[in-house]
């Protein structure tokens, strides 16, 4: 039996497997991707200090730290279950159990869909999967194309395709349906972007400057939002037109372009066809949680996380006695703080498995971490992150109350 | 105009949603039962959002605390050859 | 056409690739060590893995990090292997995942099987 199984071969995940390799426990780490780094792989952007975070270069690292301190890590191990049985875990993958003591789960976030008709169409993908392509395998994901949804992630993986010499038409909303609801909102976007901006990487700050603060100033800007929209990079992005229709037949050849109202209503009679060869798809991130919610955890739904989150205190233990949460599937952040929250998890796990009072100290000092990295973050997904971890944190000690 | 295919495995458009909604006053289950949206091969990983959404429109039943899709493993696709023990225990 | 990106501004030079060649509905390709059979295939210009095995309705990659099973392919005789998470591997068979007969269409009477032996029969995994 294993001390730890740790499912998530992310920032997460192998922060944590550090820990508890540094104290000797016996550790696996799974993941069904080939590689590992999670969704580390991929990221490419300029800090504000303008030096490039490089995903894959960071995984690297982690990947090397977790090696030498002997971690097993397996790769291409699906899993599909957590069981409880009544004094340990059973963690099943398509090719072999693993009894453990402790559960971490780190198994980040999942994209939320936009569907727009025509979205299953060879050539439609969402955003992460033409981040992956470009940046981890190294194909371009097509001549030209555009990218549907207007939000921190689609702007920054929109200028990772760039640098990699991929043509993108434009940044525009979805069009409205029942299902993209905000996304398809002029204001609500233009809100969320401008306060997330002023945090965000170099460009940004000037993309960023042009969506004013106070939402007066802001229903001027969208009254008189430009026809050609607001360059990024020499990218037009548009708040005030919506994709409505993937077309093709056998593949993406072009979409169906509308004007939209302020409010994200289509104005009759704008209909346009642009050619382009694929489209992405950006709906966001939620917490994927699924394995948490077969080991019996307990959630808290909060917009501020991305949607429902397995309960958890700031040590990441969850109140089934064993099973640790770590990354994204606690809420929507960026890398370096999933990182930090897996430093936490390990010293957790290690402090109740060796029932020692040395790690206290350290495990003090990896709280204190994950807040000064939040404070530091140069990309913040929701301006209210912070109101999400006090909810979910109290919803913790209503559970113990 | 194409429909809008909400649950991308098992093909379900936004139009058989309203449509079972309407026909049978359907519960959130109910629903996804009838239709088998969100209960195609991927298991819901990828409509989960959208799903709970179209079917909290039409049934007027808002997202709680709980998960509203229940969640079942295996939730990952296994053969049955593999879910019966032909891989290896440690 | 989609293609290998050799040269980043910030990632550098693709260097000292390996090619590894494999098949796709019989036709030789070439990827290159480290790809998954999706962004080999992609390289190669194929963006088509699947049709839905219901209304055969051509299906490619759509999340690219094993969530989604859009890109189910059939490996090595086993059938529903993701491509996006998959290593390609030399002279490695891929096959599409194709659109399956409907049971519940009378003119697919008495040729689909009805029994785990018949289905063996009929080629079973395959």
């Amino acid at each position: 039996m294993h001390d730890v199984v740790i499912i998530g071969a992310g920032p997460a995940g192998l922060a944590a497997a550090v820990q508890c390799r540094k104290h000797d426990l016996s550790v696996v780490v799974l993941d069904e991707f080939p590689k590992a780094g999670g969704r580390l792989l991929g990221q490419l952007h300029e800090e504000p200090n303008g030096e490039w975070w490089n995903g894959v270069k960071e995984a690297g690292k982690l990947v090397q730290e977790a090696r030498k301190f002997q971690t097993e890590i397996l790769l291409g191990y699906p899993v599909h279950h957590v069981e409880r049985l009544e004094d340990h875990f059973v963690v099943h993958t398509n090719k072999k159990t693993f009894p453990a003591k402790k559960v971490l789960i780190a198994t980040g976030a999942a994209e939320t869909a936009a569907p727009i008709p025509g979205w299953t169409l060879p050539g439609v993908m969402s955003i992460g999967a033409a981040q992956v392509m470009t940046n981890v395998h190294r194909v371009s994901v097509g001549e030209r194309g555009i990218v549907i949804g207007v939000n921190v992630l689609s702007a920054a993986i929109a200028r990772e395709l760039q640098l990699a010499g991929t043509e993108l038409h434009s940044m525009v909303l979805p069009a409205r349906n029942v299902v993209s609801d905000d996304q398809s909102n002029p204001r609500v976007v233009m809100d969320r972007l401008s306060h997330i901006a002023h945090l965000a990487p170099s460009k940004f700050i000037q993309f960023g400057s042009k969506f004013a603060k106070f939402k007066f100033a802001q229903n001027i800007a969208l009254k008189h939002y430009p026809k050609d929209g607001i360059k990024m990079w020499d990218m037009p992005i548009h708040l005030r037109k919506a994709v409505k229709q993937i077309n093709g037949t056998d593949k993406v050849e072009s979409v169906t372009m509308v004007d939209v109202t302020m409010d994200g209503d289509i104005i009759r009679n704008t209909e346009i066809e642009v050619p382009v060869d694929f489209v992405c798809i950006a709906g966001g991130l939620y917490p994927l949680s699924e394995l948490a919610s077969v080991a019996g955890c307990p959630f808290k739904f909060s917009e501020e996380l991305g949607g429902h989150v397995p309960i958890h205190n700031e040590t990441m233990e969850t109140p089934v006695d064993g099973i640790y949460v770590a990354g994204n599937i606690t809420g929507i952040e960026s890398s370096k703080v999933a990182r930090d929250q897996g430093t936490v998890a390990g010293l957790s796990i290690v402090k109740e498995l060796l029932q020692t009072g040395d790690v206290r100290d350290k495990l003090e000092q990896a709280i204190a971490q994950v807040k000064a990295t939040r404070d530091a973050a140069s990309i913040q997904f929701h301006p209210e992150i912070k109101i999400g971890r006090e909810k979910v944190e109290r919803a913790f000690h209503e559970q113990h109350a | 105009m194409q429909q809008l295919i909400i649950c991308r495995c098992e093909e379900v458009t936004l139009a058989e949603l309203e449509e079972t909604a309407k026909q049978f006053n359907c519960t959130a289950r109910e629903l996804k039962l009838r239709t088998r949206a969100g209960m195609g091969f991927c298991g819901g990983r990828t409509c989960r959002p959208a799903v709970d959404k179209v079917i909290s429109d039409l049934t007027n039943e808002h997202p709680t605390d709980n998960v509203p899709l229940k969640v079942a493993p295996p939730v990952r696709p296994i053969s049955l050859q593999d879910l019966g023990g032909g891989g290896n225990n440690d | 056409m989609t293609k290998r990106i050799l040269d980043h501004p910030v990632l550098g030079k693709l260097t000292d690739q390996h090619p590894v060649p494999f098949t796709f509905d019989g036709k030789i390709y070439e990827g290159i060590e480290g790809d998954t059979i999706a962004s080999a295939l992609l390289a190669n210009g194929v963006r088509t893995l699947r049709e839905h095995e219901h209304s055969g309705n051509p299906r490619g990659i759509y999340c690219n990090i094993g969530h989604c099973f859009e890109c189910r392919c059939t490996v090595d005789n086993i059938s529903n292997v993701r491509a996006c998470v998959t290593p390609i591997e030399e002279n490695m068979i891929v096959e599409s995942g194709k659109k399956q007969p409907d049971p519940l269409n009378p003119n697919n009477e008495g040729t689909l099987p009805r029994t785990y032996k018949e289905y063996l029969e009929q080629g079973g995994d395959k």
